[in-house]
């Protein structure tokens, strides 16, 4: 269990983190997605321990993570950028880490080296960006953890290495209750895989919810009316998010469920309707342009 | 076993469902079939474990499938799941009939076409 309650951290005078509050339950999967610049590798990093929180508080399992090896010997971080000592190979790094990681398994090592085959005796800094990234989930998920962060891990990683990641956290997630935590901009990859999404903006929480909740909580409708169309303010009660026409064709998106949309638009007798959940692609540039952050408004 | 459709707007628990409900009521798995783990399944597809724990707890819900301590799940309706699959299909051709009226097909030409159907699997009228 992760908790933030009122967490702040700052960079000079630029708030990074601004009072966030919400928490992430136990095995898990979280998408952590957001404007850029909204503080989503911040909060990772505050939450890894690299970051003291300036404000508030931080808590896994109810303990800080700042200078607390107890708890970060079951956090793993791998940053945008992974880190290894210069010049060394994924054995050299497997020992170190070893050493630092309480619950460090060789055998899921050697495992893991068979299943990504980038060669333990190589040098990583010769390997290409993806066989990096390899190299560090090799490292990571060696150590065991409870708690697995990761930013924009798919960046690099071919469409067989990322199925090849998903079953492989699956298999922990299930097996031992890991909790993810996956910061990225690919929601096609998201979508398909976390249980709860967490949007941030500017330095806060737009919202954290269940994704089969926010997906089912908003819908898209295209339809044809003849000879007229009703107008946006016939649709009442229901809360229209976006509305557009083209001659006689609607198309909306409206923030309630999809049974309850459909009755409302049946009642004005389409010529054809058409109901779709959105992608979270769209609801995520829904949700973005009703805080004002959209393309008009950035092309202005 | 079960293939998922990542293109599909629909949710994959949806997905899920309705493909071991479809599976049951054809009789591709029989009544008492074990299915996968959810650990199993989840790391075979590639999804999130919760997500096939919430399509299993939804059969469940429905008495498409029971689970037993230990034992796992298994298919313990397939007459429930028929039933279901009947409504499911029954939704699906009311939506193409909609769409047929929707751009001129007459009441008489999609009656054509249904006789059309059966003729093809050689059964009387």
């Amino acid at each position: 269990m992760i908790k933030a309650k009122e967490l702040v951290k700052t960079f000079g005078c630029k708030a990074a983190l601004d009072h966030m509050s919400f928490s992430i339950d136990g095995g898990s999967i979280f998408g952590l997605v957001g404007s850029n610049g909204a503080g989503k590798s911040t909060f990772l990093r505050t939450l890894a321990g690299v970051y003291r929180p300036d404000g508030g508080e931080l808590l896994v399992d109810g303990e800080p993570t700042f200078e607390n090896s107890r708890i970060k010997g079951r956090i793993c971080f791998i940053p945008d950028y992974p880190y290894f000592i210069p010049q060394s190979t994924p054995l050299e790094m497997g020992t170190f880490l070893s050493r630092i990681y309480p619950r460090w398994d060789w055998s899921m090592f050697q495992k893991l080296n068979r299943i990504f085959p980038i060669g333990a005796k190589k040098k990583i800094s010769t390997m290409s960006k993806g066989m990096q990234r390899q190299a560090a989930l090799i490292c990571a998920l060696s150590a065991r953890p409870d708690y697995l962060l990761m930013d924009e891990i798919f960046d690099g990683l071919d469409p067989v290495m990322r199925q090849l990641l998903k079953r492989l956290i699956s298999d922990e997630v299930s097996s031992r209750k890991m909790t993810v935590i996956i910061a990225s901009h690919n929601l096609r990859e998201l979508e398909d895989f976390c249980d709860h999404i967490g949007l941030f903006h500017k330095g806060g929480v737009l919202f954290e919810k269940d994704i089969d909740e926010l997906k089912l909580g908003i819908c898209k409708v295209q339809a044809a009316f003849k000879p007229n169309i009703p107008g946006e303010e016939a649709f009442a009660p229901l809360n229209i998010v976006k509305w557009e026409t083209h001659g006689s064709l609607v198309s909306l998106v409206a923030r309630a469920g999809r049974e309850e949309v459909l009755q409302k638009v049946n009642s004005f007798h389409p010529v054809f309707s058409e109901v779709l959940p959105l992608t979270l692609e769209e609801i995520f540039i829904c949700e973005m342009e009703a805080v004002g952050y959209d393309i008009d408004n950035i092309l202005a | 076993m079960f293939s998922l459709d990542y293109t599909n707007r629909q949710p994959i628990y949806e997905q899920l469902y309705q493909s071991i409900t479809q599976m049951a009521a054809t009789g591709v798995l029989k009544k008492g079939e074990p299915l996968p783990s959810v650990r199993l399944l989840a790391q075979q597809l590639g999804v999130n474990p919760n997500t096939v724990q919430k399509a299993y707890a939804m059969l469940e819900r429905d008495g498409i499938i029971g689970s037993l301590p230990g034992k796992g799940s298994f298919i313990s309706n397939d007459v429930t799941a028929l039933e279901r699959q009947k409504k499911l299909i029954e939704e699906r051709l009311r939506e193409a009939v909609r769409s047929a009226v929707g751009c001129g097909i007459t009441r008489e030409e999609i009656l054509e076409q249904v006789t059309a159907v059966f003729q093809e699997r050689g059964e009387p009228e």
